[in-house]
């Protein structure tokens, strides 16, 4: 009697057919982006969006061409971040164009989809159950966006992951060995101590780790023109991560007022946390460069 | 998953797919060979786990005819449903009472947006065409739109 492997095919469906046929259009749809990007945590709360925002923001100054794919899609901030809540999507011949920023970022996030009042929600047959099916609806959504919308030549395209140490291995697992990786922590011990499992959870794939970023690294007081602390870690010993720290990026009170209304900081360059992310942007790239590209 | 008919010792090709009922797939394989003809009926979760995927269960001819049909419907998505039905989604269709219309060019680009964000593209291209004084969307329209909004 035959066994599973002497029968070509599934005698109908072809449904592994169909998985390849997905993986190999968001292969085509990235083959023109330098580098993939995911910057996650594992904590949520830390900024990793805000931060994805305005690195993208720092490499965009410098002449490279960036996009943000908001991974987040239960939670999505990049379309009221990057003032592209009322985006249009327009099909050109083959691909959806993608929505940009006002510094020519291009940003996709389910926030330019969904109002901020409803939920995503998935039409299910299986009620009660969607713990058992959700995460695998939402990477097949992942694949749909990366497949269908015209990412182009890009220097960098950037994942603003969710929060969770799980799901940040989840979407390592999905993003492929391409990806490198770049966490975010806050000077306080149990961020420290999550993003830890972050990197732990992380090192036993193929995923690179560029290193980490610490956030809201004290505030920036406009009044005095210095960064003084926000949290007891801030006076004490350095987060030990066990990778490289790319630099740390004070909360500024002022940034986070213009990103809920969607309007990029122009005097950002001329401050403390603007030149903090200069260096984060640089330190970031030039991690990238210095780190060979493993074979697709 | 696979079916073999054993007493032909031949693999079973998928013939039919019904319509969910309940959560419910019904799939019906037979043998080449000796044409017995088996059902597979899914439970909900079965449907459910498969559905996830985002692939279409069927025969191959229909999976094309569902693919073929995209630009008029999204009912081929497995993320046909996904957004909720809010005003804001589809203020273009009810808001706006001139009609416009698509030409074959520019509606076979249509099929090509996600069916989950294609119902807010279309009212959005439509509300651009309007203010520019058009009533038929054509590619030199999605062209104009795509200039215009920068991408």
């Amino acid at each position: 009697m035959k066994g599973y492997h002497d029968i070509v095919g599934d005698g109908g469906s072809g449904i592994l057919e169909q998985v390849a046929e997905q993986r190999s259009r968001i292969a085509d749809g990235l083959a023109g982006v330098r580098h993939l990007v995911a910057v996650g945590s594992g904590k949520g709360g830390v900024g990793k969006s805000t931060l994805t925002l305005h690195l993208a923001g720092a490499l965009r100054a410098r002449g490279l061409r960036i996009a943000i794919l908001d991974a987040d899609f239960n939670g999505p901030s990049q379309a009221r971040m990057a003032g592209v809540q009322e985006a249009l999507f327009v099909p050109g011949a083959h691909k959806v164009s993608l929505p940009r920023s006002r510094n020519g970022i291009a940003v996709f996030s389910m926030g330019s989809v969904i109002p901020e009042s409803e939920a995503l929600d998935f039409q299910s047959t299986a009620h009660g159950e969607s713990h058992t099916w959700r995460a695998t609806r939402e990477f097949a959504l992942l694949g749909e966006i990366l497949a269908s919308f015209e990412w182009g030549t890009l220097d960098l395209l950037m994942f603003d992951l969710p929060p969770g140490a799980e799901r940040t291995v989840q979407y390592a697992d999905f993003l492929g060995p391409r990806t490198s990786f770049l966490l975010v922590t806050i000077p306080s011990e149990v961020a420290r101590g999550v993003v830890a499992r972050s990197v732990a959870a992380l090192s036993k794939g193929p995923s690179r780790l560029l290193g980490y970023v610490e956030n809201m690294s004290g505030y920036y007081c406009r009044d005095c023109n210095a960064i003084k602390p926000l949290f007891d870690a801030d006076r004490g010993r350095p987060a030990d991560l066990r990778i490289p720290c790319l630099g740390t990026v004070p909360f500024d009170p002022e940034l986070a007022r213009q990103c809920d209304q969607g309007l990029p900081l122009a005097e950002l360059p001329n401050t403390p946390v603007g030149r903090a992310l200069d260096h984060v942007a640089q330190q970031l790239l030039d991690s990238l460069e210095s780190t060979r590209e493993p074979s697709r | 998953m696979k079916f073999l008919c054993v007493p032909c010792d031949s693999p079973m090709k998928l013939q039919t797919v019904g319509p969910p009922e309940r959560g419910s797939l019904s799939i019906v394989y037979s043998c080449p060979e000796c044409g017995y003809e088996i059902a597979m009926l899914t439970n909900a979760y079965e449907t459910q786990a498969v559905q996830s995927l985002g692939v279409r269960i069927g025969p191959e001819t229909s999976r094309a005819e569902v693919s073929a049909d995209a630009g008029s419907s999204a009912a081929g998505c497995p993320f046909a449903s996904m957004i909720p039905a809010t005003e804001d989604t589809q203020r273009g269709q009810v808001a706006d009472a001139t009609p416009v219309r698509w030409t074959a060019a520019a509606e076979a680009r249509l099929a090509n947006v996600p069916a989950f964000v294609r119902p807010m593209a279309k009212a959005g291209i439509e509300r651009y065409a309007r203010d520019n004084g058009c009533l038929e969307v054509d590619e030199k329209i999605l062209e104009a739109a795509r200039e215009f909004f920068g991408m």
